[in-house]
């Protein structure tokens, strides 16, 4: 059963057609992954997923319900959480803090909200950690987030979007700018995240992307033009013409 | 737990400092920047339109504690709740807006109210201000005795001060340095931020409406300023010379800013010159505040010496 | 009726001069990024320039000339010794700095021209009025009307049809770019904000013959121009001619009915629209 679908998902910026028409379904506990040129779209389709902005066009399915239009705030309540291309974390917050906020925000109950210590919350505490030692941060937890390095602000994006225990993980390039190194680890944590969580991961560099999904999707100029296994994508001719050229032959 | 001793210590002293309404007004001036630091230092909102609230609870308790004779626990409820309910309306309006606008925005609303109070005048008296608000006994204590009302003053003040420490100590409180740290992350991991902000706004408002009805009890009147943007401008130098990062900011800042008013109110009739100057030597020199004034005056004293 | 013709046609005139004060907010807000709380100060500062001017060389048209000029001098100056250095410091600073000029310009108008008000004549050629037809109508306010209208349609001009206009309209959308076309940003800004504090200044001179100076007027027109900008939008030229309009009608035809009214109906009106247009009348940012 398709846990998220879009259905004819349109998205225009003036005359730009950012998304055009796509019709994606992606199953329950599976890897899809959505690949494509920069500017294909990508990150609009998250962001309208996401609820960041509304569609021109089309529906978006959760799981049986229509969250179309669905504003951003409540989108994460609905179990999908994102993680951003570009970092996009509290700053001058500690790594325990950036997450602790994400993992509150999904808590059960807001009770006390205005008057008990932010610390006397036992579970939001122990899923931000537990969120934290996921991605390998545990050690740093007490740091400020604009302390760290570049590759750790990547891992905490990841922890903020875990932190609120979401059905549905869209992560936006999660290895953007790293290391080979660096990259490795992040792959390694991709694959051991997956079958825990329906994922839907953005990714540039082919060869993660043939390891780890099980389904991929393929995005030109804001439409879908492929989709299928990695073996069908990596057949796929008109794949090989639009993106992949001569790269993953 | 240091700032707590320094505190008492500061409240205990004081009156033996200064003249007891000049140390009320201070403990005032304190829980009205208390309030804006949640919207200044917290959320990361510039409000330029303190004074609506703080103004607005001073007339409508002032009035019925005049012609009415309602108690002091009265006034101070209908205060609070008349400054929260008058920065719900112009939150409502404002944080649908963001940046200069939002800033803009304040200051137009308090304009408003401004110019309701000043042409108002069989209510406020307009320009006159509105003279002849009491302090009515209560529990038989006489609060006309200027060092009874400074105690009031002073309780009221620990009392606003420990419930805003449980406020930023609380998930409100990260929640708003959330948004004031990265908004689009704080909507995208669940908070609605226009709400939050209008809370914000809400509690904010109702620490400026406590202010706002005891220094009408203080000086017995509520003058047109108490509305007026110089006010809002005001309470703003105020926190940014304590320094908005922390709890305790505008509580210097309001030492520093009273003494300095007084001080200068007295040398020269055109003072607000005096202070428009002082606005601009601690922007272009002291921008850290009074910390970081402190720290340079230190060191230049000792190369000088 | 005929009062509510001459008072919709009051409502254009104040209008168009509100409209040229959004429009010069406009520039220095858009283009420097900050909040000028000045701005309403050097709208007073235009119109007792005018005063000492016309006192001076006794001719109401040198006045025109020079009072803006003498702001724009003024605004040059506050911008390279005083914001220049604040452009990093955040809109708090920036804030605290712009309002403590107003304050000081505020009480020098009182040192210099003394607190109370000071009326001020049209010259000669503008005093008395026309036959409308339904009305008789002050000569001064019709010029008042095509004058501001004038400048408005130069400012246009200048932003849309030359190189220099075209690089403001950039620094208002898009910094970076300036940058990169390897244009000076400092000039850029310098040269905004005195343009900005000329059409207040002009604004404020224009203004001197109607209502007549008091040192508080500065601060009416600050709240004035913020509500213009608030529904018209950063830079959009339309956006405040229609936003100047639509408050200074409504305060002028408020203003026959319900005086006391008249300048609160200008903020009023603004919170009405925000309420069903959040983003202003033309749905900017
Ligand atoms: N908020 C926006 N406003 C205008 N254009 C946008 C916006 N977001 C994205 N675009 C445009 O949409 C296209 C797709 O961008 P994006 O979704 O970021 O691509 P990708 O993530 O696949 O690299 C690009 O041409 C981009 O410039
Ligand atoms: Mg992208």
């Amino acid at each position: 059963m398709a846990l998220l679908e879009t259905h004819d998902l349109s998205k225009a910026f003036g005359a730009l057609t950012a998304v055009n028409a796509v019709s994606l379904r992606v199953e329950a506990g599976t890897l899809h992954s959505i690949i494509g040129p920069n500017g294909a779209g990508k990150t609009t389709l998250f962001n309208l997923l996401t609820g960041t902005f509304p569609p021109s066009a089309g529906r978006i399915v959760f799981d049986g319900s229509d969250i179309t239009g669905t504003p951003a705030h409540r989108i994460a309540h609905l179990g999908l959480a994102r993680s951003f291309q570009r970092t996009n974390v509290f700053p001058a917050f500690s790594l325990l803090d950036n997450v602790w906020l994400a993992a509150f925000a999904c808590s059960k109950s807001w009770r006390g909200l205005l008057w008990r210590r932010a610390d006397r919350y036992p579970e939001a505490t122990a899923q931000a950690r537990a969120a934290l030692a996921d991605v390998g941060l545990g050690e740093k937890a007490d740091q400020p987030a604009r302390e760290i390095s570049h590759g750790e602000q990547r891992q905490l994006e990841l922890a903020i979007a875990l932190a609120a225990a979401p059905r549905v993980l869209l992560l936006d390039e999660p290895a953007a700018g790293l290391s080979p190194e660096e990259t490795r680890r992040m792959v390694a944590l991709v694959r051991a995240l997956k079958g825990r969580y329906t994922i839907v991961l953005i990714e540039h560099k082919m060869d993660i992307i043939m390891n780890v999904s099980d389904r991929i999707s393929v995005m030109h100029f804001g439409s879908l033009i492929a989709e299928g296994t990695p073996e069908e994508i990596q057949r796929n001719a008109e794949v090989r013409r639009a993106y992949l050229g001569g790269v993953a032959a | 737990m240091r700032a707590l001793v320094l505190i008492l210590a500061a409240v205990v002293l004081l009156p033996f400092i200064v003249r007891p309404a000049i140390a009320s007004e201070i403990w005032i001036f304190a829980i009205f920047g208390l309030g804006l630091n949640l919207l200044l230092g917290y959320t990361g909102l510039l409000s330029f339109g303190q004074s609506t609230f703080f103004g607005s609870a001073a007339y409508v308790a002032g009035y019925l504690l005049k012609h009415y004779a309602i108690g002091v626990f009265a006034a101070l409820g209908i205060g609070v709740a008349v400054g929260a309910i008058s920065a719900l309306l112009v939150g409502y309006l404002c944080v649908q807006r963001s940046g200069l606008y939002f800033i803009m925005l304040t200051f137009a609303l308090n304009q408003l109210f401004y110019f309701i109070a000043y042409q108002w005048t069989t209510v406020t008296g307009g320009e006159d201000g509105m003279p002849g608000v009491p302090r009515p006994a209560m529990l038989g204590i006489d609060f006309r005795d200027p060092v009874a009302y400074y105690i009031f003053v002073s309780v009221l003040f620990l009392l606003s001060l420990w419930l805003m420490k449980r406020i930023v100590d609380s998930p409100l409180g990260k929640i708003l340095q959330g948004i004031r740290e990265n908004e689009v992350r704080a909507e995208a991991v669940g908070y609605h931020v226009p709400r939050f902000k209008l809370l914000a706004f809400v509690i904010g408002g109702a620490f400026s409406g406590l202010a706002g009805v005891l220094y009408a009890m203080l000086f017995g009147i509520v003058p047109l300023e108490a509305i007026g943007f110089v006010t809002s401008g005001n309470v703003v130098f105020a926190t940014l010379i304590g320094g908005s990062g922390s709890l305790y900011g505008p509580i210097i800042g309001s030492f520093v800013f009273i003494w300095l008013s007084e001080s200068m109110s007295v040398v020269w009739a055109r003072w607000p010159l005096l202070l428009g100057v002082a606005f601009i030597v601690v922007v272009l020199f002291f921008r850290g505040g009074v910390v970081e004034a402190w720290d340079r005056i230190w060191r230049f004293s000792k190369r000088t010496t | 009726m005929n009062l509510l013709l001459g008072q919709i046609l009051n409502g254009i005139a104040t209008g168009m001069l509100y409209a040229l004060m959004g429009l010069g907010l406009s520039l220095i807000t858009g283009v420097l990024n900050i909040p000028n709380f000045a701005h309403g100060a050097l709208f007073a500062i235009g119109a007792y320039f005018l005063v000492s001017v016309v006192g001076l060389l006794g001719n109401f048209w040198l006045g025109l000339l020079v009072a803006p000029i003498g702001v724009a001098l003024l605004g040059l100056l506050i911008e390279y010794a005083g914001v220049r250095r604040l452009y990093a410091a955040g809109h708090d600073y920036q804030l605290l700095f712009t309002f403590g000029l107003a304050l000081i310009l505020n009480e020098l108008i009182i040192v210099i021209w003394g607190p109370v008000g000071i009326s001020h004549l049209p010259p000669a050629i503008l005093r008395g009025g026309v036959d409308l037809g339904f009305t008789f109508y002050p000569k001064y306010r019709l010029f008042v009307m095509a004058m501001a209208g004038l400048l408005v349609v130069a400012t246009w001009l200048f932003l849309e049809k030359t190189r220099y206009g075209a690089i403001m309209r950039a620094g208002i959308e898009n910094k970076e770019m300036v940058s990169l076309l390897g244009i000076d940003i400092h000039w850029l800004f310098t040269v905004a904000f005195a343009l900005g504090a000329y059409l207040a200044g002009i604004a404020g001179a224009l203004t001197a013959p109607i209502r007549g100076l008091s040192p508080g007027m500065g601060v009416d027109m600050l709240g004035i121009a913020f509500v213009v900008v608030a529904l018209g939008g950063l830079g959009n030229l339309l956006g405040a001619i229609a936003a100047g309009l639509l408050i200074g009608v409504a305060q002028a035809v408020v203003a026959a009915y319900w005086t006391e009214a008249s300048t609160a109906v200008i903020f009023a009106v603004m919170a009405a629209v925000l309420l069903v247009r959040p983003q202003g009348l033309f749905g900017i940012r």
